[in-house]
């Protein structure tokens, strides 16, 4: 059995501490390294090659956010999970941006966090259920506000599918694949979606399946 | 006045000798009449024509003796005597009979009558002359009197003169002094104003690095050691075997405190300074505290932001956040707003309009508009110190503030801060 290879970053050396206990209960989770600051985060990385890391937004040096964006830039396979104490949207959206496939937080971290690293290392996207449940909340109340169609509702069912996989961050290939069709039909989809939407990148269409529940 | 009672005096005096010159002359006349003439009727009729003259003689000297003057006693006494002595050689003459007038009437004539007539006259100009003195002497009096008076004036002109540039001196000197006095208070007025702007520029800044870092210090440390607290909690737990239900139990509910502490602490740190502000910038920090408040108070808060520039000095970020802030807890708690609108945006004026930036006007602003739907209020009057307090971050930005709100009408904020900080006012 391959086991899942993880390192964590976070400036409390405690709480890496309590962390790191919570994943060794896990038999095929292995912690590799630890890092106390950004910068350490991206070496240790790029030298070891994990699995996940796992980053806390707030460290100093280098924050998480942009530890994360400079492993994806690096086009590193280490999947990225943001650990953060805020529920906001405009730090969901930061995280998603730097490419980053979970965000934990840190109340939720100890029942979340196996599930959220087997998640993110099976390439699909992970979010705290509170966070989601913020975003579905808000958006409902805006919608009702703001009484305002939801832009849900006009989506053809060809368009909601996309949605999903969108916001399960399937990659284009993988969606034509799954959908029997050419990736750059998924392109033409994509940029319908987004019209209809009235969003303007990736991240913010992930947002949106968050708020509609599409992602668990 | 006293000149004129001279003068009058001097005309008075001067007629009444006139006269008595005349009549002596006249009396001379009718006497050389009465010698000459053979008619005895004629005669009577001359004689009483001199009776009459005599008569307004002596009229006349009784006139003159009562405005007789000291110095012309001698004169006047002289003038009598030889005015009686006068008459009285007149006297035998008047008894003549015709033949004794044709007979004597020519030397008595020459001899008697016409030398005292010259006498008499003579004394009646030296009266006159006297006379003349006197008016003269009056006139000098005058004149003395004018150019004393005169004297007087001047030395009241020049005393009165000199007191009065005394006075407008010592005015003006008052005046001075009172004015570098009021010129003094006001820039020491003006120094203790900007000293308070400038005090009251530093407490704000203090209390937001104040809040900053409370913020931080509660989030970073006091939340992550609770994040551990927590975890720490769960791994003991993990531990305890299932048999022992009661440490489980207890465990269970150090977790759950812990997690609420964890939630107060942030929400606490959020309200000192939200972490979006520094973590994410101002637009997603007002997008969240408008969600916030949506959240909270059932308003529909709508936030519109275009094209703000991603690196704003953090004093903009943070005066602008602290407005809409303010402006959200008036809308919600005074206003009772249902709606809120807040829009943002940065204007460049240098390339729309350069005649402004051409007056040295700040070519780059930023632009907020905050128009709530509420009961609205009167800016002027109930100003609270929310308001102030931004008008005091504005201002120490060289920005301007305006609330425009009626009662039963909203009200709206307006704010435009400039970008481009003039340099001589960057360290202030």
């Amino acid at each position: 059995m391959t086991s899942i290879r993880i390192v964590l970053a976070d400036d409390h050396t405690i709480l890496r501490r309590g962390l790191r206990l919570v994943l060794e209960r896990e038999p095929d989770f292995a912690v590799i390294g630890e890092a106390g600051n950004g910068r350490d985060a991206i070496d240790l990385v790029i030298r070891e090659n994990p699995d996940v890391v796992i980053l806390d937004i707030a460290m100093p040096l280098l924050n998480g956010i942009e530890a994360a964006k400079r492993i994806h830039e690096e086009r590193l396979r280490t999947a990225v999970v943001i650990l953060s104490m805020h529920s906001d949207e405009g730090y969901i959206l930061k995280a998603l941006r730097s490419g980053a496939r979970g965000y934990l937080l840190k109340d939720s971290a100890e029942t979340d966090l196996i599930q959220a690293i087997r998640a993110v290392n099976a390439g699909k996207a992970f979010f705290s259920p509170a966070v989601s449940k913020v975003l579905a909340d808000d958006y409902i109340r805006q919608i009702q506000q703001q009484g305002v169609e939801d832009p849900y509702d006009l989506l053809t069912p060809r368009e909601r599918e996309l949605l999903q996989l969108i916001g399960e961050l399937k990659s284009t290939k993988d969606i034509a694949n799954l959908l029997g069709v050419s990736p750059h039909t998924v392109d033409t989809h994509r940029a319908h979606l987004m019209q209809k939407m009235n969003v303007h990148s990736i991240p913010e269409l992930i947002l949106y399946a968050m708020r509609k529940g599409l992602i668990t | 006045m006293q000149n004129e009672r001279i003068r009058q005096d001097y005309f008075n005096r001067d007629r009444i000798l006139e006269q008595l010159r005349s009549d002596i002359y006249l009396s001379g006349t009718y006497v050389r009449d009465l010698l000459l003439e053979q008619d005895p009727s004629r005669a009577d009729s001359h004689r009483r024509e001199l009776e009459l003259a005599r008569a307004r003689i002596e009229d006349n000297v009784a006139a003159y003796q009562r405005i007789l003057r000291g110095e012309e006693h001698a004169a006047f006494q002289e003038f009598r005597t030889e005015l009686d002595a006068y008459f009285t050689s007149l006297h035998p003459a008047l008894e003549w009979d015709a033949s004794q007038r044709r007979a004597y009437g020519y030397a008595f004539m020459r001899d008697s009558l016409l030398p005292r007539r010259m006498t008499i006259v003579h004394i009646a100009d030296q009266l006159s002359a006297v006379n003349q003195v006197q008016m003269q002497g009056g006139n000098r009096q005058i004149t003395n009197l004018f150019s004393r008076f005169r004297r007087t004036m001047i030395v009241f002109l020049v005393l009165a003169l000199a007191c009065g540039a005394l006075l407008t001196a010592g005015s003006i000197r008052r005046v001075m002094r009172l004015e570098r006095l009021s010129a003094a208070r006001l820039s020491d007025a003006e120094h203790a104003r900007e000293a308070l702007r400038e005090l009251s520029a530093r407490l704000i800044d203090v209390q937001e690095s104040e809040r900053r870092s409370l913020s931080r210090e509660l989030h970073d440390e006091v939340g992550q050691s609770l994040s551990a607290l927590q975890l720490g909690l769960g791994n003991v737990a993990a531990l305890i075997p299932a048999t022992i239900a009661e440490a489980r139990a207890q465990l269970s509910e150090l977790r759950i405190l812990a997690e609420k502490t964890m939630a107060i602490v942030r929400d606490m740190s959020l309200i000192l300074r939200p972490s979006m502000l520094d973590d994410l910038g101002l637009i997603p920090a007002v997008q969240w505290q408008a969600r916030e408040v949506s959240r909270n108070h059932n308003v529909f808060v709508q936030v519109h932001a275009d094209s703000i520039p991603e690196d704003l000095p953090d004093d903009h970020k943070t005066c602008i956040y602290r407005i809409v802030q303010e402006a959200l807890r008036n809308a919600v708690r005074h206003a009772n707003a249902k709606t809120v609108h807040i829009d943002l945006h940065h204007s460049d004026l240098r390339q729309s309009d350069l005649r402004q930036s051409d007056l040295g006007q700040n070519a780059e602003t930023l632009v907020l508009t905050i128009q709530d739907d509420g009961q609205g209020f009167l800016p002027e009057r109930e100003k609270g110190l929310g308001l102030l307090g931004i008008e005091e971050r504005v201002a120490h930005l060289h920005g301007t503030f305006r609330v425009d709100s009626t009662i039963g009408d909203g009200a709206c904020i307006h704010v435009e801060l400039p970008l481009s900080q003039r340099p001589a006012e960057v360290e202030v």
